[in-house]
């Protein structure tokens, strides 16, 4: 049984007439690290959106077809008792400060306070899930004083706190400067490699080449592709269909046209391609 | 503005010990007992008995002088002023100004006036001083004020500077576009779009992904919170808070008594 | 009646109350340096009040007035009732469906004028015995001085100031909301009371023209009565 169970999920916003989602299957393991990929208006964030309950408990809109995680059906749930199990945080930083906190360690413990977890388990989670995320320095600070790669840390942390069984993120690291990238993804490894399972939308594709156990690639709400980093982040199908592709693939791809590029499969990352273009 | 908004002073004094709550109702009793004592002189004698003196005790009097002489002394000065002579009340003219006349009667008026203004406003600022605003919420949430509430005070104090700066940068952007705020009142008026348009979208653009953000911390969650800070409730805290009620309801039975 | 209240509020509308107090007091200041004759301090509230309902606008007006007396003009604080009030009065007025076009906005804010007048002469009346700390206190000197009872003179003022600002304001806040794309109103709890009513917009703009015309008249006459000819 998987731990994530979409089964022809189709969903329409309020006063729209297309679907963003349509059909959707998708099932994903336990500890397992999927990435999603698409170009803009594919239907990554509302994908995000449903597996975080958000669809339909917040938005309204018409659903179709059953979305279970751990084998708790959404729609029979309510949204307080999901976001119990599935942690949910997003591009902006900046919006997912709670502000009804003055200090970071106050923010991170906001979400305990409002489940009502008694006080003296409060402290020492905190703390733990600040050392999880390297941010233990920054406890005193206000929340608003703080750069993006750190607000953006804070605010997975703040989720992270709660324990969630599933992580959704939809691209945290797209208003982040490659060092504030670095820091998301390290806290983003330390959850998956500690057995996480994990759906991220990202569209940096040498990050999610390393990263990810699976990718799928979302066009007009529908599933496109789904495989192996490689196979699925490397196929013509994807180039074709304007989506994001690392430079170094589609570099190769010009290279191996003119038989520059002698590996059967292209690269992805810098090192694959440095590898790939010693051979020729 | 920005730090006037936090206005919070750390300090160790017995003030900064007492319970949130026993320093609202110390805050709302002086205010009542200024506005409904029959004596003329009780408002006046609260600032120099009472509102002055705590704020030694509680060791934040350079501060709290800093802004009763920046904010609150103008506002109540000018309010002294306006009532002074446009108030017509009495015949014993002290002089004349123009067709105003100065009475007695509403020097006396406007001074009591201007002071209960000053005790509102410096009772206030008193407190506001010596209690940590997150604290002052958690403790009225744990007796019951709805969480939601708590949210709304501290995030509004936390915003309104920010948007207070986001509107300084629109406005000067404006202007070195060449934004005249001096020029005839139809101008100004067209110009005022410019101004409030990005502030105002802007905002309400991100209205939606904040309350997500909240939402998936359990902000509408039907279990009762727990508090990250246990803030202390002492026996004198209770004594306190009784002693001021009974003060407030003998000023308010003694206005009624006599008429 | 609490599940009125309750209806409200979702967590949109928590969200949006600390934002529109933080619109209320930036553009009021922004409005005070571009030395305009009306105040534009509710903006906020209005919009909280026809998007959330009357109760929401109601405790946003009323926050906003303390936040304001507290950080900026400690003079405003005892005016709260008269802030609570505006947004519980154009929250009414959008669920009646006022609302919905230009002309109907115009009338939501000449009511919404009328009500701030008669709550605010109370507390003028008897907290300051007429002479409050504000720039139209000058009328109501002049009129005290003429010989008119207190209670005449500081609802004339009222009724003479308010109603420019209340109107722009109610003009404002609907042309934001209209600006708003459909999908960011959806979330709040009385969304449809914000949805325009359709119709061309130069007749709209005619009837409102009219609207303002017939309320001028309107409250010159009052005015008269009140002053007793």
């Amino acid at each position: 049984m998987a731990f994530i169970n979409l089964q022809n999920v189709t969903y329409k916003y309020p006063l729209t007439k297309t679907p963003v989602l349509q059909n959707i299957n998708l099932q994903v393991n336990e500890g397992e690290f999927v990435a999603v990929i698409g170009p803009n208006g594919a239907g990554k964030s509302t994908l995000c959106y449903a597996l975080a309950g958000f669809v339909p408990h917040f938005f309204k809109g018409e659903i179709s077809g059953t979305i279970e995680v751990d084998g708790v059906e959404s729609s029979k749930s309510t949204l307080d008792e999901w976001v119990l199990n599935v942690g949910l945080a997003f591009q902006n930083p900046f919006n997912q400060i709670s502000g009804a906190k003055y200090t970071v360690f106050e923010e991170i413990a906001f979400g305990l306070e409002n489940n009502g977890v008694p006080r003296e388990e409060i402290r020492p989670r905190v703390e733990e899930a600040m050392k999880m995320t390297d941010i233990s320095n920054l406890a005193d600070r206000s929340p608003y004083s703080l750069s993006g790669g750190q607000q953006q840390r804070v605010a997975l942390t703040s989720i992270l706190v709660m324990k969630p069984k599933l992580l959704v993120l939809d691209e945290p690291t797209s208003q982040m400067d490659p060092i504030g990238t670095r820091e998301v993804f390290g806290v983003v490894r330390r959850m998956a490699e500690g057995g996480m399972t994990v759906v991220m939308v990202e569209h940096k594709m040498e990050w999610i080449a390393n990263f990810a156990d699976r990718v799928i690639a979302l066009k007009d709400g529908q599933i496109l592709l789904e495989g192996k980093p490689n196979e699925v982040l490397t196929s013509d199908v994807l180039a074709e269909n304007g989506f994001g592709i690392s430079r170094y693939t589609s570099t190769a791809r010009e290279a191996k046209k003119r038989g520059l590029w002698k590996k059967e499969n292209l690269p992805v990352t810098l090192d694959e391609a440095v590898e790939g273009f010693k051979l020729g | 503005m920005h730090e006037r908004l936090s206005f919070y002073v750390k300090r160790n004094s017995v003030i900064h010990d007492l319970n949130p709550l026993t320093k609202v109702i110390l805050t709302l009793a002086l205010i009542l007992i200024a506005f409904t004592s029959p004596w003329y002189w009780t408002p006046h004698l609260l600032v120099l008995v009472a509102i002055i003196p705590l704020s030694f005790i509680g060791k934040v009097a350079p501060e709290f002088f800093r802004t009763a002489i920046r904010i609150i002394l103008p506002a109540a000065g000018f309010l002294f002023l306006m009532q002074a002579f446009f108030q017509p009340v009495g015949d014993t003219v002290i002089f004349k100004f123009y067709f105003l006349d100065v009475t007695q009667e509403s020097l006396m008026f406007a001074f009591r006036n201007a002071t209960r203004v000053i005790v509102m406003v410096s009772a206030f600022t008193f407190m506001l001083l010596t209690t940590h605003p997150s604290e002052l919420m958690s403790d009225l949430t744990r007796r019951g004020l709805p969480g939601q509430f708590a949210y709304v005070i501290i995030s509004t104090l936390q915003i309104l500077p920010q948007m207070q700066a986001k509107a300084q940068t629109i406005i000067s952007a404006q202007r070195s576009r060449g934004l005249d705020t001096e020029s005839s009142f139809l101008k100004r008026m067209g110009s005022l779009s410019p101004l409030i348009g990005p502030l105002v979208f802007g905002s309400l653009a991100e209205v939606e992904e904040r309350a997500i953000a909240i939402e998936a911390r359990g902000f509408t969650s039907k279990k009762v919170k727990t508090s990250l800070h246990e803030i202390p409730d002492h026996s004198s805290d209770k004594i306190i808070r009784w002693g001021l009620v009974i003060l407030v309801i003998l000023s308010i039975a003694l206005n009624l008594w006599p008429s | 009646m609490l599940e009125k209240i309750k209806n409200n509020f979702n967590t949109q509308t928590w969200v949006l109350i600390p934002i529109a107090i933080a619109i209320n007091i930036a553009v009021g200041q922004i409005v005070l340096l571009l030395k305009l004759p009306v105040f534009l301090d509710s903006i906020g509230t209005v919009l909280v009040a026809v998007l959330c309902g009357p109760w929401a606008g109601a405790l946003t007006g009323a926050l906003s007035n303390v936040i304001w007396g507290i950080a900026i003009d400690p003079g405003a604080l005892p005016w709260w009732p008269v802030a609570a009030m505006i947004g519980y009065m154009a929250g009414r007025m959008a669920q009646w469906g006022f609302f919905k076009s230009w002309w109907k906005v115009v009338v939501t804010g000449f009511v919404v004028a009328l009500t701030a007048a008669i709550v605010s002469t109370p507390i003028a009346v008897y907290l300051f015995g007429g002479i409050t700390a504000s720039g139209s206190s000058f009328i109501t000197a002049y009129l005290l001085q003429t010989g008119t009872g207190i209670w005449q003179a500081v609802v004339s003022t009222s009724f003479l100031t308010e109603p420019v600002d209340k109107i722009t304001t109610a003009m404002l806040a609907f042309a934001i909301i209209q600006g708003l794309p459909k999908r960011t109103i959806g979330g709040y709890p009385k969304a449809e009371q914000a949805t325009v009513e359709g119709g061309a917009s130069k007749n709209q703009l005619y009837i409102a023209v009219g609207v303002v015309v017939v309320l001028v008249l309107f409250a010159a006459f009052m005015l008269r009565n009140i002053l007793g000819g």
